[in-house]
């Protein structure tokens, strides 16, 4: 029994970490990492679930065993059990064990944290970009240090330390790419900081993590892990009031409501629209909001502001 | 008299007599507590079928069952309904009925306040309800209401503001039946009762009543200026003017996170008197258990940050504030294995009651282990505000409290009500209820690990996302299915169920020595002196000494 027991656990381990291992992102463990401290994260939930693993084993084998085994069988309600009133002894060590292993764990935490919070030295890939990232009702704007803005998918190159600046100028968001390292939130009247290294091209969902509103659901976006020298034409390309930035303002902000093809879903079609097709009428919605609508472009600076309601308007305020 | 008989002529229960403007002017705790009880049952209906509407949305990608809005107020109508108008008032329930019996008083200290808390709950949980006509429907922003988001700018309407109302009367009957609790337990334990005598389940109340009188000023504080912020023009928690967003969630979770103690605490309690009683043991470790209560208790209010790992607090802090809830895990882990021990050696009987704290043990655990993944914070930015978070709390909040809970209606029925629940359709509630928790939520930590934030009305992957949402949909269900068996027990068994007679189970603590239900006064006969902390053991024993000599 006692050998059964102690086999238990150890099976049940390796059950778990061959099933975690076998197919990666079945949510057993953190999605795939492709940053550093999202390596370092998955590293100590690793560490975690190993000795939580093994202490649910304990615990519910025990319960199991003594279940099974000290079962009344028919015996009358009036037959007592063994009178134990408990053991000093026990208890100090069931206090004492639990220290260790939760100190054990603790000391991991801060043995890992310096990779995790801590920027990377700039590399070969040249210094580290920085972005400030803004959480909007409900859409992710991106600000890159040549100018540049982007909505919705943020271009990154490969390889590079991308320090983030996280910001709101309304509710509270909260930054996560579940592959590029934790969360961080994005609170009015507050800077936060992370970073991320992307150590594989591709793009990354991007989700708001902190319930802001009604479209929470829907503000989303991607990180966009590009070569260099496709990052040096997605820099040319959002020079200024660009049609790639129209683009995305319209695809990131508009069409969570409006619809993709400007159809109309949770708020009006934007086809024929009067106010779509007078930049000055739309710059004032967009800035001040009306009803329903957010102020969804209050804080935009000029060339944002103006990409949009040209794109708008080419778009959409034809005939 | 303590021997339990069935022929026993039971005590004619005084709720029977009385019509409703009876139950209206009563002050007895009996009463009292079963009007708690009997509510926060209805709440929980309402509640969990404000869940049932939510998984129905989610069982599939890009389902319309609900809008976006309403989903929205489900959410925040849930999380309330469950932790104020559910748990909390249903072991306040408990606690009323059961405190004055166990510790061989005639009520509690106050009556008449005592029956004020009920009404203002019944009260707060109307004006809660009332928010579904109010302009704007009712609240959306969580049952945590965060800043800005709850401001007026963000959320207009009159829902948020019927929101702070509601937990404010709640508050001030909450505090009131917290005075009431220790001035009780205080003043009127009978003769012998002394602190280590005590059963554990009016040590867990003890400590409840202390947690809420520290905590529920915070929150009324907190709920005052975010109503002077909506109605009156002050600024505490906008940022644009100077406020600050992050105060709010200061003082939300320093009342947030103790009051999920006050949840815990009390469900643990019951088990600690339930698992004795179906292991024919005593409890093992009897002084380990109680001080862990307190020591629970004192953690709970030095960890609250932990709720907010992601908001950029300093290394310094977020070091503290792990640690801290690290060590939670310390008395925690001596209550599981104080309860697994007094199961060691028994003679294990499988009642309903025992079945659910049974349960209560292989879920808690669960719970309580992946509070150690939000606690070591690098772990919790990965994992905070996902669907790792919700399966979290449903482990300890459902899995724990509402099954303890259940396993205290099914072993107190008896001594409320006169009559036994049925035991197979208890059984069948357990079973189902037990697999479709785990069903239900055991997949949500995937969810989460996968990258599902909670809180969110809609999805569009399909694969594993679409294949653990349906599973947690479908476990919903048949969770539902054991939770409707619960009710048509308690209908069928009110007229026809078998007689409980004084004791049934042969328990350890004095709400057994009296009649089922007991008379107004409680106890007909003296109660006698408390030796230890099992009297009705030692008189059983002591009767069943004097028939032997009597019969030599």
């Amino acid at each position: 029994m006692l050998r059964l027991f102690l086999a238990l656990p150890a099976a049940l381990s390796i059950a778990l970490a061959s099933a975690a291992t076998a197919a990666a992102d079945n949510g057993l463990t953190p999605v795939t990492p492709e940053s550093p401290n999202a390596h370092a994260i998955k590293q100590t939930y690793w560490v975690i679930l190993i000795i939580t693993g093994v202490i649910f084993v304990l615990v519910e084998g025990a319960l199991i065993v003594f279940v099974v085994r000290f079962r009344g069988r028919g015996r009358a309600r009036g037959q007592d059990g063994a009178q134990i009133h408990g053991s000093t002894k026990l208890e100090t060590a069931s206090t004492i064990v639990p220290v260790l292993i939760l100190a054990a764990i603790a000391a991991y935490v801060f043995v890992k944290l310096p990779t995790i919070k801590n920027v990377p030295p700039a590399n070969a890939a040249g210094g580290s970009l920085k972005i400030t990232v803004e959480g909007h009702q409900y859409y992710w704007k991106f600000d890159y240090p040549g100018g540049q803005t982007a909505v919705k998918t943020m271009v990154v190159p490969l390889e590079r330390v991308v320090e983030l600046k996280v910001v709101s100028p309304d509710v509270i968001h909260s930054w996560w790419v579940p592959s590029l390292g934790g969360k961080i939130d994005a609170i009015p009247g507050r800077t936060n900081h992370t970073w991320f290294k992307a150590e594989r091209l591709g793009f990354y969902e991007v989700r708001c993590a902190e319930f802001c509103g009604l479209e929470h659901a829907h503000m989303t976006g991607y990180v966009h892990v590009v070569t260099p020298t496709q990052y040096a034409s997605f820099l040319a390309a959002h020079k200024g009031a660009s049609p790639a930035l129209g683009r995305e303002v319209f695809q990131g902000v508009c069409a969570t409501c409006h619809g993709f093809a400007g159809q109309g879903d949770y708020g009006p079609p934007l086809k024929g629209n009067a106010v779509v097709a007078d930049p000055a009428q739309l710059e004032k919605l967009l800035r001040e909001g009306k009803n329903k609508m957010p102020a969804v472009g209050a804080t935009w600076d000029q060339e944002t502001m103006t990409a949009a309601t040209t794109y708008m308007k080419e778009r959409f305020g034809g005939g | 008299m303590a021997v339990n008989t069935e022929a026993a002529q039971p005590y004619r229960a005084d709720w029977k007599r009385g019509g409703l403007t009876s139950w209206i002017t009563t002050v007895d705790h009996k009463r009292i507590g079963i009007l708690y009880i009997v509510t926060s049952l209805f709440f929980f209906l309402l509640g969990g079928l404000l869940s049932l509407f939510m998984r129905a949305q989610l069982a599939t990608p890009n389902e319309h069952f609900v809008t976006r809005g309403q989903y929205n107020e489900l959410f925040t109508v849930h999380g309330t309904t469950m932790v104020f108008l559910v748990v909390v008032p249903i072991l306040a329930g408990f606690g009323n009925y059961l405190v004055p019996l166990m510790i061989g008083a005639r009520d509690m200290a106050f009556p008449r306040l005592n029956a004020l808390s009920y009404w203002l709950f019944l009260l707060g949980g109307v004006v809660l309800y009332s928010s579904f006509f109010a302009k704007g429907g009712p609240a959306k922003t969580g049952w945590t209401a965060y800043v800005p988001l709850s401001e007026l700018q963000y959320s207009p309407g009159h829902g948020q503001d019927l929101w702070i109302l509601s937990l404010h009367i709640l508050a001030i009957g909450s505090l009131a039946t917290a005075i009431n609790f220790i001035a009780t337990i205080h003043n009127m334990r009978t003769a012998g009762m002394t602190w280590t005598r005590m059963p554990l389940f009016v040590w867990s109340i003890e400590v409840y009543a202390w947690l809420l009188i520290v905590i529920l000023p915070v929150i009324g504080t907190g709920l005052v200026m975010l109503l002077l912020d909506r109605q009156v023009g002050t600024h505490f928690f906008i940022p644009d003017k100077g406020g600050s967003a992050l105060l709010y969630q200061h003082i939300f979770w320093f009342f947030g996170h103790p009051e999920v103690y006050v949840i815990i605490l009390p469900a643990m309690g019951m088990i600690s008197e339930i698992i004795p009683v179906f292991a024919r043991k005593p409890i093992f470790g009897y002084k380990a258990v109680a001080f862990s209560t307190v020591g629970i208790g004192f953690l709970s209010m030095l960890v609250w940050a932990h709720h907010m790992f992601t908001v950029g607090l300093g290394w310094g802090l977020q070091s503290y504030f792990m640690i801290v809830t690290l060590l939670v895990a310390v008395p925690t882990g001596v209550k599981i294995i104080n309860w697994l021990l007094t199961t060691w050696r028994g003679n294990l009987i499988f009642d309903t009651p025992m079945l659910f704290a049974l349960g209560f043990i292989a879920i808690f655990t669960i719970g309580g282990l992946t509070g150690i993944y939000l606690a070591a914070f690098p772990v919790d930015w990965q994992v905070h505000d996902s669907y790792f978070v919700v399966a979290h709390f449903h482990y300890t909040m459902f899995g724990g409290a509402v099954f303890a809970i259940f396993g205290g209606l099914f072993y107190w029925w008896p001594k409320m009500f006169g009559r036994m629940l049925n035991e197979k359709l208890g059984k069948w509630t357990f079973w189902l209820m037990f697999v479709g928790f785990n069903l239900t939520f055991m997949p949500q930590h995937f969810l989460g690990l996968m990258g599902m934030p909670r809180r969110i009305y809609t999805y569009g992957h399909g694969g594993l996302w679409e294949a653990y949402n349906m599973a947690s949909t479908i476990g919903a269900g048949v969770m539902a299915v054991g939770v409707l068996l619960f009710f048509i027990n308690a209908f069928r068994t009110n007229r026809h169920g078998k007689r409980a007679g004084n004791d049934p189970w042969m328990a350890d603590t004095l709400e057994w020595l009296t009649t089922s239900p007991p008379p107004p006064e409680n106890f007909t006969q003296p109660v006698p002196y408390v030796g230890t902390a099992r009297p009705l053991r030692d008189l059983r024993l002591k009767l069943k000494e004097r028939d032997e000599r009597n019969g030599a």
